[in-house]
């Protein structure tokens, strides 16, 4: 397990190449057109002034690392680049664009460090090659520690440049997983690495949420012996409880503002959905009656609450209007349906279905329209969807005979990947807000 | 969020066309001006965050001559309860949910996404209640279990209500109210680790322990 790279704390130094945003309109990815084409990119060798030699090679890595991930770009194999970058190309010689363009690429990424002390510089731009311009250029510093936060922000720029949509790097997924015989909450960045726990007390820690702002998670801990939800800061380790009334209890999620956390408590055997201040104060009464009513989700623009309630016979996935208090069902009669999650622009809900014996993975419109399948297995179940913070993805459990992982598929199902296996029974992913 | 812009400054002149060069020439400072006020905005707009530390300090890179640098002012958050770090509050633990305790009564069994009790279950409520009457003075603890079927949260409502259906039953048949408390641990303590139906239906249970 690697240590926390301090994520809250870190504060980068960055240069901004002050061009106007126009200039990169010539090469535009459309990431919703159907089968989308890739654009043909190459990332140079980073010319290392001092700071350690690796960084050469291993800055290029990670960072075409991400831009992989993305699905939006054809990346030119390193082994086929013709120009090695230099120094000089960042004082005022220019590429040779025509020996980048044989080779396929369409635009170049090129970078400079310098090492000063526990200080790393890291320059990075972005060329348009068959124009021959720079479109974009920043700087940044950081310890060594931070260069993977670097690179991240540095691809997020890059997809947003191309794309006009904010990328995703360097946002992390919470979730619960087995140790020993309790569970711990854990996090893991999107593309796998640092994986880390944020609880330790062996007992049963679940449900971790994150506030708007990304910085607290709420969860469930039964430290004490009983539930008692938390709400945790993961890089200071500050904590303060937040509902300790009632029997079962859950954090659903909170309000955009994060003033108001919404939970599920139990009271008599049966569950209602409630909402508290943060900063504490009474509880107010939301959903109730006599079914069970659990996995409060508030929308985007916070008018609508998602909620699962069994009022009907077996667990639906219900959309409340929290003003007007006029409700309906959104999943399909006759199957079991829970965990719903909103997408970022508040247009779709994901949520878990059982289907012919199996757990899948569905999307629905919040009226109940358009209902789309996204993951489902023949061997296995797909459960506790969580969307990404750009709304493209989702991530979610799978669960076969005796193992489990857990998997990000893309909305149109069309791309899926690991993120993290070797863990015994991971559940509740949760997705952190843009970093 | 913590801003990640905390200065804003031009990369120097770039190596590039004649005609961004240019541009960067005449407009560097208006540009640097609006930069400055965009990350000003931003900085001023986080009084409600915690304490941001910067790890670029003096030792950072120094802009080149003649460009403003912007400081990112440290702002607080006031608690709005006592907290207590993480590691203190775990240091305070040491409650042993996660193992099961013997009892000297049966599971009772429950279907698949159901809380109401089938005849051999309210035959073993049945022995229970006879042991709890005759022994006034002991209190009973019922969890709720469930398999690992379904969402984690749904579940551990319907362990509760599980729980909760075998306490009422108990109370119906004369057992004090205040002599049973209930829990539910949800999916999270299976019986049968297996992941077959046998397995399954071992572990949508209540389990009884007496205290």
């Amino acid at each position: 397990m690697r240590r926390s790279i301090g994520r809250g704390a870190v504060a980068i130094l960055l240069a901004l190449a002050l061009f106007p945003p126009a200039a990169g309109a010539v090469l535009y990815i459309d990431i919703n057109a159907p089968g989308g084409k890739q654009l043909p990119l190459a990332v140079g060798n980073f010319v290392v002034i001092s700071g350690g030699a690796s960084l050469s090679q291993g800055i290029p890595k990670m960072l075409e690392k991400d831009l992989e991930l993305t699905g939006l770009f054809d990346l030119v194999p390193r082994d086929a680049h013709l120009e090695t970058v230099k120094s000089a190309h960042f004082a005022g010689t220019n590429l040779d664009f025509p020996a980048w363009k044989t080779v396929g690429a369409e635009a170049v990424v090129i970078g400079k460090v310098e090492g000063r002390g526990d200080q790393l510089t890291i320059e990075m731009r972005v060329y348009d090659a068959t124009q021959g311009t720079l479109i974009t250029g920043k700087r940044y510093s950081g310890t060594p520690r931070q260069v993977p936060q670097i690179v991240h922000k540095f691809a997020n720029e890059i997809v947003f440049l191309f794309t006009g949509v904010h990328g995703i790097f360097g946002t992390e997924i919470a979730f619960s997983a087995r140790d020993g015989r309790g569970k711990e909450i854990y996090l893991v960045g999107m593309d796998g690495q640092d994986l880390r726990k944020v609880t330790s007390n062996r007992s049963y820690n679940l449900f971790p949420r994150w506030s708007p702002d990304g910085r607290w998670l709420s969860f469930t801990s039964f430290r004490t012996g009983l539930p008692v939800i938390y709400l945790r800061n993961p890089e200071t380790g500050v904590e303060k409880e937040v509902v300790r009334a009632g029997d079962t209890k859950a954090p659903g999620g909170f309000s955009p503002d994060g003033d108001w956390l919404y939970y599920s408590v139990s009271t008599g055997g049966n569950s209602d959905i409630r909402r508290v201040r943060v900063a504490g104060g009474a509880a107010e009464n939301i959903e109730g009656g006599w079914g069970l009513e659990v996995s409060p989700a508030v929308s985007p623009d916070g008018k609508r609450l998602a909620f699962v309630s069994d009022r009907g016979g077996s667990p639906h996935v219900y959309v409340k209007d929290l003003g007007s208090d006029g409700e309906r069902r959104v999943s399909p009669a006759g199957v079991y349906a829970t965990s719903p999650s909103w997408s970022p622009a508040g247009n779709r809900i994901a949520y878990t279905a059982r289907a012919g014996g199996r757990f899948v993975i569905y999307t629905v419109a919040p009226d109940g329209s358009d209902l789309r399948l996204v993951a489902a297995l023949p061997d296995g179940d797909c459960e506790d969807p969580s969307f990404s913070p750009d709304g493209r993805q989702l991530v979610y459990t799978v669960r076969k005979r005796g193992y489990s992982v857990l998997k990000i598929i893309s909305l149109d199902g069309r791309r899926e990947r690991t993120l993290v296996s070797g863990l015994g029974d991971v559940g509740s992913p949760a997705w952190s807000p843009m970093r | 969020m913590v801003p990640d812009a905390l200065t804003a400054i031009h990369t120097g002149p770039p190596a590039t066309s004649g005609k961004v060069r240019s541009f960067m020439c005449s407009s560097s400072w208006k540009y640097a001006a609006l930069a400055f006020l965009v990350v000003a905005m931003i900085a001023t707009g986080c009084s409600k965050k915690q304490t941001v530390k910067s790890d670029a300090g003096a030792g950072a890179a120094a802009p080149p001559a003649g460009e403003a640098a912007v400081k990112e002012a440290p702002v607080k958050e006031a608690p709005a309860q006592p907290v207590m770090t993480a590691k203190q509050a775990e240091a305070a633990q040491g409650v042993a949910v996660t193992e099961e305790k013997a009892s000297p009564f049966a599971d009772v069994r429950f279907d698949f996404d159901k809380s109401d009790l089938r005849d051999e279950a309210k035959k073993t409520c049945q022995e229970v209640a006879a042991y709890m009457k005759k022994n006034a003075g002991k209190k009973l603890l019922v969890e709720g279990h469930c398999d690992e079927r379904g969402t984690a949260e749904y579940n551990m409502a319907l362990g509760d209500r599980r729980a909760t259906s075998v306490k009422n039953y108990l109370v119906s048949l004369g057992v004090p109210t205040t002599a049973i408390s209930t829990v539910s641990f949800g999916k999270e303590r299976p019986l049968d680790p297996g992941n077959t139906e046998d397995a399954w239906a071992k572990n949508r249970r209540a389990h009884f322990v007496l205290k």
